[in-house]
C-alpha cells in the first residue's frame, strides 16, 4: 500500500541545512526499511503554471491552482502495510523536516 | 477480592470486539466519528438510535459513519489491538470514547428518549471492563471503570417517581447498588496503594469513591473532596471541572464563596445548563430569590434531559 505524504508549509523559504540534514537521515532511513518510493522537494507555487485543455485549446494560467497561505513544499511516497505504520513514519517525516505532514493514501 | 485473582483469557469473541474498538476509536477519526462508529459497530446501535443521542439527523450521522467506513477501508486503518509500546498512546482515546457514551447514557440528550439510557451505561461499562482484561496495571483504565461503577450504583436512585431528576443531596442512598460500589471502592484502593500519581480519570473515581462513602449528604467529607478536585484542576484546568470544583466548595465554606467562583466562570460557560443551574442553587440557599428565578429560568432553556428540566422547574416554581 503507498501513501503520498505531502509537506505543507506557510513561509516562503527554504528548510536550513540542519533540516536538510535530518531529512537525508530520514529518506536513507526510508530507503533501509524498504519505505522509499520517492520523494522530492518543490518549488514555490509562484513558479507554478496551471494549463486546462480539457476543451482541446489549451488555456495557460500564470500561478498555482488555489491561492492560499499554506502550500506544498514538497512530498514522499511511500509503501507501508497500514495507516499506523504510515503514520509513524509522517510523524519522524514532520519532526525531520520541521513542517506539517498530510497523510493521503493511493487508490 | 475478585483483582487478586489472575484475569481470564480473553475468548477469540472478546478478541474481535477489542480489534474492533482501536479500529473504531482510531486517532485518525474525529472524536465525534469515533463515538459514533463505536456506538455502530460495538456496540450494535442503530443509525437512527445514535442520530437521536446526538441531536443530529439521521442522515448526517449515516453519512458520518459511510464516510468513516470508507476512510478506515481506503487508508487502510488496520484491525487490530496496537502492540504493547503503542497501547498506551492509543487507549486514551478509547477511553474518551467510552466516557462520553456512558454519560450520554448517564444524562441523555435525547428528546425522545429515556432521561436515562441503561443500554448506554452498560455498553460503556462492558467495553471498559474488555479494555481493562487488556490492560490490567492500566492506571487510567481502572478509573474510568471505577468512576462508572461509582456512578452507574446510583442510577436507580436517580429518576423520582414523577420522572425527574433526582440530585446527589435528595437521592435515596438505601436504593445505591452496593455490589458496584464495592467493586469501585476496590478498584479505588488498589490505584491508592499503586502509589503512582493519579491520572483524571483516577482522581474523578476518588471523589465518587468519597460520595458513595457517606450514608447521609451531611456524613460527606466535603474538605476531601475539594482537595480532590484542586488536584484535578492541576491536571485539566477546564472551566467544567473549576464549575464542579465551585460547588464542592459551596458546601465546605458557604455559598457566598461559592457563588463569587462561580461567576468568575461566566465568560466560559453561559451556553451551559449546569453553570446556570449552579447559580440558581446558590442565589437561592443566599436568599436572593429574584435572582435564583431568572437562573432556573436560563438553566431550564439550556438542559437538554427532560428530567433534569423537570427538576429544575419544580425548584423555580418553589421560590
Amino acid at each position: 500500500m503507498q501513501y503520498l505524504l505531502s509537506v505543507i508549509h506557510d513561509k516562503l523559504d527554504l528548510a536550513p541545512s540542519d533540516e536538510m540534514a535530518a531529512i537525508d537521515v530520514f529518506n536513507d532511513r526510508l530507503q533501509a526499511d524498504g519505505h522509499w518510493v520517492f520523494a522530492g522537494g518543490l518549488g514555490f507555487p509562484n513558479t507554478a503554471t496551471v494549463i486546462d485543455n480539457r476543451d482541446g485549446a489549451a488555456v495557460v494560467t500564470d500561478g498555482p491552482f488555489v491561492e492560499s497561505k499554506e502550500y506544498l513544499a514538497g512530498f514522499w511516497i511511500i509503501e507501508a502495510p497500514d495507516l499506523d505504520v504510515a503514520l509513524k513514519l509522517a510523524a519522524e517525516g514532520s519532526k525531520a523536516c520541521n513542517r506539517k505532514v498530510e497523510v493521503r493514501p493511493f487508490l | 477480592m475478585f483483582d487478586n485473582l489472575p484475569h481470564e483469557p480473553l475468548g477469540a469473541v472478546d478478541d474481535d470486539r477489542l480489534r474492533l474498538i482501536f479500529t473504531c476509536c482510531h486517532p485518525a477519526l474525529a472524536l465525534q466519528t469515533r463515538v459514533a462508529l463505536t456506538l455502530r459497530m460495538v456496540g450494535g446501535l442503530t443509525v437512527p438510535e445514535i442520530a437521536r443521542a446526538f441531536l443530529v439527523q439521521e442522515s448526517t450521522m449515516g453519512q458520518r459513519i459511510t464516510r468513516a467506513k470508507a476512510k478506515i477501508k481506503a487508508a487502510r486503518i488496520p484491525y487490530r489491538v496496537p502492540s504493547a509500546e503503542d497501547l498506551p498512546g492509543r487507549v486514551s482515546s478509547v477511553l474518551a470514547v467510552l466516557y462520553l457514551i456512558f454519560n450520554e447514557g448517564y444524562l441523555a440528550t435525547g428528546s425522545g428518549t429515556d432521561p436515562v439510557r441503561s443500554d448506554l451505561t452498560a455498553e460503556a461499562i462492558r467495553l471498559t471492563r474488555l479494555v481493562r482484561a487488556l490492560m490490567p496495571d492500566d492506571g487510567e483504565v481502572a478509573g474510568l471503570l471505577a468512576l462508572m461503577l461509582l456512578t452507574e450504583a446510583r442510577r436507580a436512585a436517580r429518576i423520582s417517581a414523577s420522572g425527574e431528576l433526582v440530585t446527589l443531596d435528595e437521592q435515596d442512598r438505601g436504593t445505591w447498588d452496593t455490589a458496584l460500589i464495592a467493586e469501585g471502592h476496590r478498584l479505588v484502593r488498589e490505584r491508592l496503594a499503586s502509589g503512582m500519581e493519579p491520572g483524571p480519570y483516577q482522581i474523578l473515581a476518588a471523589i465518587n469513591a468519597v460520595h458513595t462513602s457517606a450514608r447521609d449528604i451531611r456524613d460527606t467529607d466535603w474538605s476531601q473532596v475539594v482537595a480532590l478536585y484542586d488536584q484535578l484542576v492541576t491536571l485539566d484546568p477546564s472551566p467544567i471541572v473549576a464549575l464542579n470544583r465551585a460547588i464542592a466548595v459551596g458546601e465546605l465554606d458557604g455559598p457566598e464563596v461559592a457563588l463569587a467562583a462561580v461567576d468568575r466562570l461566566e465568560h466560559d460557560l453561559a451556553g451551559y445548563h449546569a453553570y446556570h443551574a449552579t447559580r440558581a442553587e446558590l442565589l437561592r440557599r443566599l436568599g436572593r430569590s429574584a435572582e435564583s428565578r431568572v437562573a432556573y429560568g436560563q438553566a431550564i432553556e439550556l438542559a437538554g434531559n427532560s428530567a433534569e428540566a423537570a427538576t429544575l422547574k419544580r425548584r423555580r416554581d418553589q421560590l
